[in-house]
């Protein structure tokens, strides 16, 4: 077929270097549809009325199944080079046929859910990968598999990842684990001493970190700062501070208990399991061993395979005891990193000043966020429309501590997988995201304080 | 395409009026990015503002400027710090004529939503909530390629999750626009997994279509809640009375009516308080909402009742309650009222709107909602 031979991004052959100077590329999202396109009729359940995918398909099947983004970061530019457009060309294209068996199985999995009577999650959401597998795994489906739909459905509704719970629940019901992995807890606990710490060289290597850059050769040495910072001890070292009482071996720069990661300043000694707060809520540093594997469990959805509970709990408790809760000291970097930015945030307030180029960036948005609550009508200039949202609006105020929460919750996600935090636009899109999903939920709630006028 | 920097962020600058008042303002938050329109201006695309959250997020850019002024936009916005008071020229990067109709179209949906100026005074008809809601949420899901990342406005489920009952309702009036809008939000609400009983109602009153079309019910009156709270005891004896207007932008929506002039208040003798009266709309109560009066020196605080009733007795500077003797020697010809928060648009500015709403009723626009052409219909 034609689609195999035409690629729509001419690569350059020759090495001369006066074209390939020229700034090019295309937009990630248009070589995805252009692609798309190609690939004919057969997909019409994944794409939207104008025929490009949804963004779901993109979300769920094309990044991280088809250009496995994971393992090409290249691919995930918002604008790539011509030789990785013509590369995510082709890869999409040499997966059309898959991706019409996933579209075929979309279809029967839907019949399926009808006939089962599921009205519950949304199907594209959580059918979408699956299909794709089963087209990986089945090819298309066939008229006499009538076992698979059935059998996959009640996979996804029943959930594993409560199966995976239950084996949690039932290891950690056994006295004789608790007590081997308190024990460990001990030692771990005690085996992580701090040093005397100096901040000032520290911070101002994150002042180039979250600064800006205007040139090639600036992003480079801004990366190379960064490769520093994580090399550094000063992030072990504050995190181990921050359990001990302040004075022996100098003072943390800021309040745990006030950024909202401890609920109480030292940082107590985390526990394995149990006791009357061992809830989802809670603090970071307060939270239980299982507590953290729970999360781990609840998180692993969309992982291929599900790690083994013994091993996990085994790791949770040196991390729980590692300084920050973290192992990696990438993610200890970055979360010192996120709480420099976290303090300088505060979307209502038009005073604030940032040290920081990025923070800065970061609370102009939240602004104009917060402007259009206003402009709906959902918020008057900077203050409640109603009454009944002074607390979410004082919770506002108080925007490192949700901020630091999720940073935590993701840094603690990519510690579990080992997943770097090396590459210093990473990290900054890290930070950037967090705050684009805590902004969101805050606004979500503020719209909903509301709404609750409707209802009663 | 010319750029300037607002607030710390680039904006496209067409017509560059950051200074419109918020009840003309209509905005939608995409991936990256708010656009804003001045709800009254000419529908063309050059009087669109773009104003970019996070360039790298906007990844529908390229719809809307091509592939080479997404590039190109990319690779400037990225090289300029957004504080830069000259701007920055973009050569040969335009909007593609039409490409942002559909968002202009969702934006005024969502203003529709929160700032449409019913009115049983001035006779500005309301808008059937739960069908408005269900054709922003199909024109959301059809959007769907600007909603990477999830915004306030690509909330597709928080739009239907109200309605499924008021929908039932709208269905047995037998109007085949309204069925076919209802049939295509229960087709999204079963596709983002509402699963309610009212939703499993809904999908079965739809099935079977035989019996909704015969039950022709009148439509719901949406003035309904608020019938009759406008009169009040005038009997006891006024020191003073006066009116005072509503600012839009500082009170919730769906409460007060839009006119001008719905705050009746007056000063009454037994224990020197105002009474303060605003007309409603509904279909939400007033409940709580703080009403301030201020003459001079005198103040009074207090809220509304569900009903827009408040009693607020009025103290002087020093916190004294106001006698009655002193109220009868006051002068409250500049009394001034401010109900809800400490915000506020000009009276033309409310005009502006209402000229405008009415102009659509009159006319239905080509853009019409569903929910304005009924209302349209219902007028005559």
């Amino acid at each position: 077929m034609s689609i195999f031979l035409e690629c729509p991004y001419p690569v350059q052959m020759s090495a001369d270097p006066q074209v390939t100077a020229v700034a090019a590329g295309h937009p990630r999202r248009a070589v995805i549809e252009q692609a798309w396109r190609a690939i004919g009729p057969g997909v019409e359940v994944l794409s939207s009325d104008d025929g490009g995918p949804l963004t779901r398909t993109i979300k769920r099947i094309i990044d991280p199944l088809v250009l496995r983004l994971r393992s090409n970061p290249q691919y995930s530019a918002p604008v790539v080079t011509p030789d990785c457009a013509a590369a995510m060309h082709q890869l999409i294209v040499d997966n059309a046929p898959q991706l019409r068996a996933a579209a075929a199985w979309f279809e029967v999995l839907k019949l399926e859910r009808r006939r089962m009577r599921i009205r519950s999650g949304n199907a594209q959401e959580l059918y979408f990968p699956v299909c794709f597998e089963l087209a990986v795994t089945k090819g298309a489906p066939t008229p006499e598999d009538s076992d698979t739909p059935a059998v996959v459905l009640h996979d996804i509704h029943q959930g594993r990842d409560r199966t995976a719970i239950e084996v949690l629940n039932e290891y950690v019901a056994s006295p004789e684990v608790v007590a081997a992995l308190t024990d460990q807890l001990d030692r771990s606990w005690r085996d992580v001493q701090g040093e005397d710490v100096v901040t000032g060289p520290f911070l101002a290597q994150l002042s180039t970190v979250l600064g800006s850059v205007n040139s090639h050769g600036a992003s480079v040495a801004r990366q190379r700062v960064w490769s520093a910072v994580i090399a550094d001890t000063t992030p072990y070292n504050l995190g181990a501070l921050a359990r001990i009482e302040a004075g022996e071996t100098g003072e943390l720069p800021w309040s745990i208990v006030t950024l909202g990661l401890s609920s109480v300043a030292p940082q107590r000694r985390p526990r394995v399991h149990g006791g009357l707060d061992d809830s989802d809520g809670g603090r970071p540093l307060d939270r239980t061993v299982v507590d953290r594997v729970r999360a781990t469990l609840r998180r692993a959805l969309d992982r291929d395979a599900l790690p083994d509970v013994p091993l996990l709990c085994d790791e949770e408790v040196d991390r729980a005891c590692a300084p920050w809760g973290l192992l990696g000291e990438d993610k200890q970097a970055t979360l010192v990193t996120g709480i420099e930015v976290a303090v300088e945030l505060a979307p209502l307030d038009r005073s604030v000043t940032s040290r920081y180029a990025l923070a800065a960036q970061i609370q102009a948005r939240l602004r104009k966020e917060a402007y259009v609550l206003h402009a709906r009508r959902y918020l008057a200039e900077g203050g409640p429309i109603h009454p009944r949202q002074q607390q979410v609006i004082d919770d506002l105020a108080a925007y490192s501590q949700p901020y630091l929460s999720r940073l935590w919750a993701r840094l603690h996600g990519r510690d579990v997988w080992q997943e770097p935090c090396d590459d210093v636009d990473d990290v900054r899109s890290l930070l950037e995201g967090v705050a684009r999903s805590v902004s969101l939920d805050h606004r979500q709630r503020i719209k909903s304080m509301l709404e609750l006028q409707v209802a009663g | 395409m010319r750029l300037v920097a607002d607030s710390g962020l680039w904006s496209t600058a067409p017509a560059d009026r950051p200074s419109t008042p918020a009840p003309l303002v209509a905005v939608l938050e995409v991936s990256g990015a708010v656009l804003s329109w001045t709800v009254d201006d000419s529908p063309d695309d050059g009087a669109t503002r773009i104003t970019f959250t996070d360039l790298s997020r906007a990844d529908w850019l390229w719809r809307v400027v091509g592939d080479s002024g997404h590039v190109a936009l990319a690779s400037v916005v990225d090289d300029h710090p957004s504080d830069d008071p000259r701007g920055i020229e973009l050569a040969g990067v335009d909007i593609v004529p039409g490409s942002l109709g559909p968002l202009r179209r969702l934006a005024l949906g969502h203003w529709l939503r929160r700032w449409w100026p019913a009115s049983r005074r001035d006779g500005i008809v309301g808008l059937d909530r739960a069908l408005l809601d269900v054709e922003v949420a199909v024109l959301t899901a059809g959007a769907q390629g600007f909603f990477s990342d999830d915004t306030l406005d690509s909330d597709v489920t928080g739009l239907l999750t109200p309605h499924a009952a008021a929908l039932i309702t709208d269905l047995r009036t037998g109007d085949p626009r309204v069925g076919d809008l209802v049939r295509a939000g229960a087709g999204l609400a079963d596709e983002v997994g509402l699963d309610g009983v009212d939703w499993l109602e809904l999908s079965a009153a739809l099935d079977d279509s035989s019996a909704a079309l015969t039950m022709s019910t009148g439509r719901q009156d949406d003035y309904a809640l608020a019938a009759g709270s406008e009169t009040g005891p005038r009997g006891a004896a006024a020191i003073s009375r006066g009116v005072a207007s509503i600012s839009w932008s500082a009170v919730p929506p769906g409460i007060f009516d839009a006119a001008e002039n719905t705050v009746e208040w007056t000063i009454e003798e037994p224990g020197t308080a105002a009474v303060v009266r605003a007309a409603l709309i509904g279909p939400d109560p007033a409940t709580g909402i703080p009403v301030q009066l201020r003459s001079g020196a005198i103040t009074g605080i207090s809220a509304l009742d569900a009903a827009g009733h408040a009693r607020l007795p009025l103290v002087d500077t020093a916190r004294q309650p106001m006698t009655e003797s002193a109220a009868w020697n006051h002068d409250w010809a500049a009394t001034s009222i401010q109900v809800g928060a400490p915000a506020t648009e000009s009276p033309e500015t409310r005009e502006r709107v209402r000229r405008w709403a009415r102009r659509r009723l009159d006319r239905p626009a080509d853009d019409a909602f569903l929910a304005e052409i009924l209302a349209a219909e219902s007028a005559y």
